[in-house]
């Protein structure tokens, strides 16, 4: 395997070799449609990408050429140069050059650029020499024309190049094979069907009381092959960081700040699936940050800091997790009047909220409808934004921390499975059906008689290891319609009641969001690794289920959603406290 | 004779439609062929929560987890028996794919278009308020009643989406 320096390299080339095809490609399509505006924002978009990866490479022959093309495009854009027959020809070329500098990389081979890069930045100096005489409409025009006659005789003054079309005659292949994600999504589900297989077969084989390392070999290489298909769907983090450069400097030109983003550890590696469901929610996030923590440069010179404020993305991996952390040193998180806007918009009591800690006070602002921010900007305080956050991260099993103090920034963690395929979970039996909950919720396992189980008001609590904890029957839970607006008061204590008083239950303590329940059930498992699929229309509105999975017996397994259960329990008791309020009232 | 000529003739003028027959409650319903991907032995159905009545559950059927329906617990319909709902047709659209439990193997028939009666306008109680009923076939002396099974998901899903937005 080639070292990771490579790899990039590989990727790189790739993508610079499609940059540049598009180019072509974009720019031909310019020559027969001169003046097409949306042809000519695709140029500009594309040799900005191909600058700004080739920069980070550090391939500066590249980066410069694409610079000097970019910028001309961009005049282009702006109507302050048009393109005709001759200046084609020198865009055309300097392409080209820019093809060839790509192709260098791959042997390392010198390539002369210097001369059409002088070249084109001429035309492009000249352009922006015109631009600055505006005031006269007139005049302009003329100028413009007369610009371009001096183009044209620039051109003809340069010794025409017969090395173009030499170059085209060259077909070149990358050694990188795109693939959609779909096909990628396909092959890991056809992995899952042969490990659900592989499953079925040594459950087979164990009844009969065959040894089993008959199949030790079908498990290696099928387990290997799921690794190696997971590896496949992998992509550094660095592709998503690095799209947020333009983030940032849009957010803070628009709030009228001066703000840096560094990157850190941009070679993790995480499931793109998961990457794409967290690019939005970071987008928002840094937004977040330019809009609510990094100050105005006043204030944070008369604060003594540097005038520009950082914002540092950095990201690494842990087992099975990937974190990633979004830290700024702006005014940090004001607790005062988070305590306040909840108190206001009701969210908490003022009693309760003397009770906070930091960190509840912190996820506060992932309440919907939340937002301190006094006044609406474009990007920032119209309160919604950071619940969909903490939806997104629910609903691939992800958490988000927040750390703060005051006037030095705010710290967001966010932690995330590296990959969404397979999951470590337990099973247990619930009424003849088997469940699965995944690992990184469950807390403990314990066993507890029913004596042990005290009911406090409409719920049920038990004590473990000297600490509280609520308990629920899923049984319940799973009975009770969630649409049903009149909740007797102890649905949740059904089952409860009817139990012998010498039973001794099962109990799986999950944990989310520093929430914990205990939940009953009727039978423990084992525990294993499993493939989780998607459910299906229609029964994916299911929200305590998050998706399904195939047993080694060939009957379908249900994967709990552990955050919604939580929530849901939570807005119940929530719900009847509610009720309570009302009648007393 | 005659069905022999009712038969033959569409075959010339126009295509004959392939419906697939099964038994719902007393009576006979259809579907159209293209609408159905197998048939197949019930396989174990998981039962799932937060879901009505009439969905069975999800089961595996060559490693696609899909929802199983009873129609005939859809459709208010007597139950033909118990422990009969042997076999699954596998539906399947473009976005969506079930079983539906059927007490026996359906079976095929061809039918003249022109026997496919669509200008029949059910009357359904409001709360069933839904178009699947296509039409109604007089096929000798049966009469088949066509439904278009997506239609009757629509409706659900719909339905259900009204559900969870009234409960958040």
């Amino acid at each position: 395997m080639k070292n990771k320096e490579e790899e990039y390299k590989e990727i790189f080339l790739a993508e610079a070799m499609s940059n540049f095809e598009e180019i072509n490609r974009v720019l031909t399509q310019l020559e027969k449609t001169p003046g097409d505006k949306n042809t000519v924002h695709a140029l500009f978009r594309i040799t900005h990408t191909l600058k700004g990866n080739a920069a980070g490479m550090g391939f500066t022959g590249i980066a410069e050429m694409a610079h000097v093309l970019e910028d001309l495009f961009g005049e282009v854009r702006d109507g302050r140069i048009s393109l005709d027959e001759n200046m084609f020809a020198s865009v055309f070329k300097g392409v080209d050059t820019l093809g060839n500098l790509v192709n260098a990389v791959k042997d390392n081979s010198e390539v002369k650029y210097k001369g059409i890069k002088t070249k084109l930045d001429v035309l492009l100096k000249r352009a922006k020499e015109d631009s600055k005489n505006t005031s006269h409409t007139v005049q302009e025009s003329f100028q413009s024309f007369h610009a371009e006659a001096e183009v044209e005789s620039d051109d003809s003054n340069a010794p025409e190049t017969s090395a173009t079309p030499e170059l085209n005659n060259q077909v070149s292949f990358s050694d990188l094979v795109q693939v959609p994600v779909r096909k990628l999504d396909n092959l890991l589900n056809l992995v899952g069907e042969l490990i659900i297989e592989k499953d079925r077969i040594l459950a087979a084989q164990a009844g009969k009381g065959l040894r089993s390392n008959e199949y030790a070999r079908l498990s290696r290489i099928s387990s290997d092959l799921q690794y190696s298909v997971m590896d496949v769907r992998l992509v550094q983090v660095g592709f998503l960081f690095n799209k947020f450069h333009r983030v940032v400097r849009d957010a803070a030109t628009s709030e009228k700040k001066n703000v840096m983003l560094k990157l850190e550890g941009t070679e993790t590696e995480i499931d793109r699936n998961v990457l794409q469901v967290i690019s939005d929610s970071m987008i928002h996030l840094i937004r977040n940050c330019v809009g609510h923590g990094i100050e105005e440069p006043e204030e944070r010179i008369a604060a003594g800091k540097p005038k520009d404020g950082v914002i540092t993305l950095s990201a690494r991996s842990e087992t099975d997790a990937v974190h990633i952390e979004i830290s700024d040193d702006g005014r940090g998180l004001n607790y005062e009047r988070i305590k306040q806007k909840a108190i206001a918009k009701k969210l908490i009591t003022a009693e309760d909220a003397e009770k906070l800690t930091r960190e509840d006070l912190s996820m506060l602002i992932f309440e919907p409808g939340f937002s301190t921010m006094e006044t609406v900007t474009s990007i920032a305080g119209r309160g919604v934004g950071m619940d969909v956050v903490k939806r997104m991260l629910d609903s691939i099993g992800g958490t988000i921390r927040v750390a703060s103090s005051e006037g030095q920034g705010t710290v967001m963690l966010l932690t995330m499975p590296s990959s969404m395929a397979v999951k470590a979970s337990l099973l247990f039996e619930l009424e003849r059906e088997v469940y699965a909950i995944p690992l990184a919720y469950t807390e403990s396992v314990i066993s507890l008689y029913k004596s042990d189980i005290h009911m406090a008001g409409g719920g049920l609590v038990a004590t473990h290891l000297g600490k509280n904890f609520a308990v629920v029957f899923l049984k319940d839970i799973f009975r009770s319609p969630s649409d049903t607006a009149a909740q007797s008061a102890n649905t949740l204590q059904n089952t409860f009641a009817k139990i012998h008083p010498e039973e001794k239950l099962e109990i799986v303590i999950v944990s989310f969001n520093n929430r914990k329940v205990g939940i009953v059930v009727d039978k423990l498992l084992q525990q294993k690794e499993i493939v989780e699929k998607p459910l299906m229309r229609p029964v994916d509105k299911v929200k305590f289920i998050s998706g399904v999975t195939i047993l080694g017996s060939g009957n379908v397994c249900l994967v709990m959603n552990i955050p919604h259960l939580l929530n849901f329990i939570f807005g119940f008791s929530a719900g009847n406290k509610a009720a309570r309020n009302f009648t007393l009232n | 004779m005659s069905d022999v000529k009712t038969s033959e003739a569409p075959a010339k003028a126009q295509r004959t439609l392939q419906i697939v027959v099964f038994k719902l409650g007393q009576e006979e319903y259809g579907l159209q062929i293209d609408q159905i991907k197998e048939v197949v032995i019930t396989p174990t159905i998981t039962r799932m929560p937060q879901t009505p009545p009439y969905i069975k559950g999800v089961a595996n059927i060559r490693g696609n987890v899909i929802a199983i329906f009873d129609l005939e617990e859809r459709f208010n319909l007597t139950r033909t028996q118990k422990e009969g709902n042997k076999y699954t047709l596998v539906v399947e659209s473009e976005d969506v794919k079930l079983g539906l439990l059927v007490s026996e193997v359906p079976n095929t028939i061809s039918v003249n278009p022109s026997d496919l009666d669509e200008s029949v306008s059910i009357i359904n109680d409001a709360s069933t308020e839904s178009n699947y009923i296509k039409g109604i076939i007089k096929s000798r002396d049966r009469l088949i009643i066509l439904i278009d099974i997506f239609k009757v998901i629509d409706y659900e899903m719909s339905e259900s989406i009204k559900k969870t937005v009234g409960a958040s």
